[in-house]
């Protein structure tokens, strides 16, 4: 066990955090869940993606370096660190690249990374539906046969990211005799031909949308892996959602920082230095394990359903951060709109309010203590 | 950055685990206190920190923590910890070490935080600091006074002594090791814990169904699974703070030991409920894992006073820093 970094990642390090000290936004940027703030955040993609740091861990031809998991890690500190915009790219770059990685085609991969890559094309995610929410398997969207392709019918809703974005991705049952996680497919659609109605959030912003499908044709070139095999290759894809790529410890390392700052600027009774200090110590704590997940994922092993775990910790550390940032500001917390040091340069009530959604998005967390019970634990269903 | 431990840190954990589940059964924990001791000595566990001049190793905290780990999971008795971590570093340049390594000497340690030695009245050499100063102290000039305590197997004693030897080691870094040694043993102790639980939730019957079938059961496991998975990698890297005396060792040693107590005493408490009132009583061996585990909880400073440690490092501090 050495856990110095080596020098080219010392390196590594060094080179992005002087690029990102002359090249962050200075202010703010508006919220990418408005369409000025949607596009603005684009236009830094854009950016990100010329210095090829879009996405450092791609291979060059799509985009990116090649970077190991390392790498990436030290990139998301790095990048939080120094206060960037959060990533409007991150369903496509985080939760659909790997699966195109993993699953799909030569053709599927040139025509959707590079695109991804540059911000040309934002992705949304289309997982749940009204009647399913954490149990995905009960969705009941469907795609029926066409000459070369699909026709999808149904609808979605919380469609992260759907209200602007060029494309989705989700699963629809394509045998209608089939049940439960069996007879279902993968695809990807522009969202072009659907219709998109935004819901507003609790911060009144329109994060998320419900899309209605009403026989959109999708050639058979946009359906990701084999026909009915959606199931598993979601699951892929969700568990990475919920591990390692979508909420890196780089964001919870600056969050965490911050509060630390905050606490001291604001003074803090010793409750709440405690449980300042000790949030502090959560955020090292998450760093550490995904180092180690990181290195299992370099030698080849899959962390599956293990990967539960982190989205259960990281996402109540989150809450617990930001829970602790507006008790330390007090009434101001609620109420003001500049809170100094918030994340990203925003309110530590926004932050709050977004921290609200991770113990519910990518399967809420009871329904992640079922899985580490019965996957990891081996208890009886 | 490599966070994995290398094959032979692996091979000698597994060695120490084997040796354990061969000689440290729980009848062993129950009644006697020094199970696997000869065993342990043919595997050269002895001499890991012991330099090779002296006949060990030469090895480093980074290379215990997995082996003492094993040693929490079996719940093994007797002045091991101090034997192998301390010792060499307080009686460091001593001919002693020789014997030592060898296994035939019993070192008990009372130093740091630790308030009593443990297992004082099995050991061949005392080291006792007083007043900031480590002493070694012979058995025949110490008095030593039983504490009634909850771990029968971990048995603490007071010591009184007139003569003893001043050593040159400060106890801080013997301290600091000792601390991470019993964080990982606590690691060890709360897996031992969640496995056993998990095992008779899924067997034990109630309503008709294994009672590690109902949610409220399975949540309880589930968040000692998440507690004891995200301690374990801060252990790690104190022993590896320990090893390479970093900026950061006093906060990341408090932080090591604070997680692991919380998280095995976490395990303890859900153990204990999960199995209900057979855990409660003398007949199971699971009390033995219950008792070590407050026992060392509260060795080398508690939760409270290491939280309160980590308050000042982490807010009081010029500087935040993380390693690497």
């Amino acid at each position: 066990m050495d856990l110095d970094f080596t020098r080219a990642e010392q390196a590594f390090r060094a080179e992005v955090r002087d690029w990102l000290a002359g090249h962050v936004p200075r202010a703010p940027l508006p919220s990418m869940d408005t369409r000025e703030g949607f596009e603005a955040h684009r236009e830094w993609e854009r950016r990100l993606a010329e210095e090829r740091l879009s996405v450092v861990s791609w291979p060059v031809e799509y985009g990116g370096r090649g970077a190991g998991l390392i790498e990436w890690l030290i990139f998301e500190e790095e990048y939080w660190a120094a206060g960037a915009p959060g990533r409007v790219s991150q369903n496509g770059i985080f939760l659909l690249a790997p699966t195109l990685f993993s699953h799909g085609t030569a053709g599927q991969r040139e025509r959707f990374l590079p695109g991804m890559a540059r911000a040309d094309e934002i992705w949304a995610q289309a997982w749940s539906e009204p009647e399913a929410g954490s149990d995905l398997a009960a969705l009941t969207s469907r795609a029926e046969r066409a000459e070369g392709g699909w026709l999808l019918h149904g609808q979605k809703t919380w469609s992260s990211r759907a209200s602007y974005a060029d494309w989705g991705f989700g699963l629809f049952r394509t045998d209608p005799a089939s049940v439960r996680h069996r007879g279902l497919t993968y695809f990807m659609f522009p969202l072009a031909g659907v219709t998109v109605r935004p819901i507003a959030q609790l911060d009144g912003e329109h994060g998320f949308a419900e899309l209605f499908f009403d026989g959109l044709y999708v050639p058979d070139d946009q359906v990701l892996g084999a026909p009915g095999e959606g199931w598993r290759i979601a699951m892929a894809t969700t568990s990475s959602e919920r591990g390692l790529t979508l909420r890196s410890p780089g964001r919870f390392l600056a969050t965490a920082d911050r509060l630390v700052r905050l606490a001291r600027s604001t003074g803090a009774d010793p409750v709440l230095a405690d449980q300042v200090a000790r949030a502090w110590l959560d955020a090292e704590s998450y760093r550490l394990h995904t180092f180690g997940t990181a290195r299992r994922l370099a030698a080849g092993e899959e962390i599956g359903s293990a990967s539960s775990m982190g989205k259960v910790f990281w996402s109540e550390l989150d809450v617990r951060m930001h829970t602790l940032a507006l008790r330390l500001l007090g009434e101001r917390g609620l109420l003001d709109g500049g809170a100094p040091d918030a994340e990203e340069g925003g309110r530590w009530l926004d932050g709050f309010l977004f921290s609200l959604a991770g113990p519910i998005y990518a399967g809420t967390n009871e329904i992640q203590r079922n899985i580490i019970a019965e996957r990891v634990l081996g208890l009886p269903r | 950055m490599n966070s994995a431990f290398t094959d032979d840190q692996l091979a000698l954990a597994a060695a120490v685990g084997q040796v354990l589940r061969a000689h440290c059964p729980a009848a062993a924990v129950r009644d006697g206190r020094t199970a696997a001791w000869p065993q342990l000595a043919g595997i050269g566990l002895f001499g890991l920190l012991v330099p090779a001049e002296h006949g060990g190793l030469g090895l480093g905290l980074v290379d215990a923590v997995l082996p003492f780990e094993e040693a929490g999971r079996a719940a093994l008795p007797g002045p091991v910890a101090e034997t192998v971590v301390a010792a060499p570093l307080l009686l460091a340049g001593d001919p002693v070490l020789d014997k030592l390594a060898a296994g035939s000497l019993r070192v008990s340690v009372r130093i740091g935080d630790q308030d009593y030695s443990p297992d004082a009245d099995l050991a061949d050499l005392l080291i006792v600091e007083r007043g900031g100063v480590p002493y070694a102290v012979r058995p025949d000039a110490a008095r030593l006074t039983l504490q009634p305590g909850v771990d029968r197997a971990r048995r603490l004693f007071g010591v009184e002594f007139r003569d003893g030897t001043r050593l040159r080691a400060g106890a801080a870094p013997a301290a600091r090791a000792m601390t991470v040694t019993v964080a990982a043993q606590l690691i060890g102790a709360a897996r031992h814990l969640l496995d056993t639980t998990v095992g008779y939730a899924r067997t034990r019957r109630q309503f008709g169904s294994p009672i590690g079938s109902f949610q409220a059961v399975k949540h309880q496991l589930a968040e000692v699974a998440i507690a004891v998975d995200f301690a374990a990698p801060l252990v790690y890297a104190a022993a590896f703070a320990v090893d390479r005396d970093l900026p950061t060792v006093d906060r990341d040693v408090s932080a090591a030991k604070a997680a692991a107590g919380e998280a095995a005493e976490l395990a303890a408490r859900t153990a204990l409920q999960v199995h209900g009132a057979i855990g409660y009583t003398g007949e199971l061996d699971l009390g033995l894992w219950l008792a070590r585990v407050w026992s060392l909880s509260a060795a080398y400073g508690g939760t409270a006073l290491h939280r309160s440690r980590l308050r000042e490092a982490i807010l009081g501090a010029p500087v935040l820093r993380r390693w690497p």
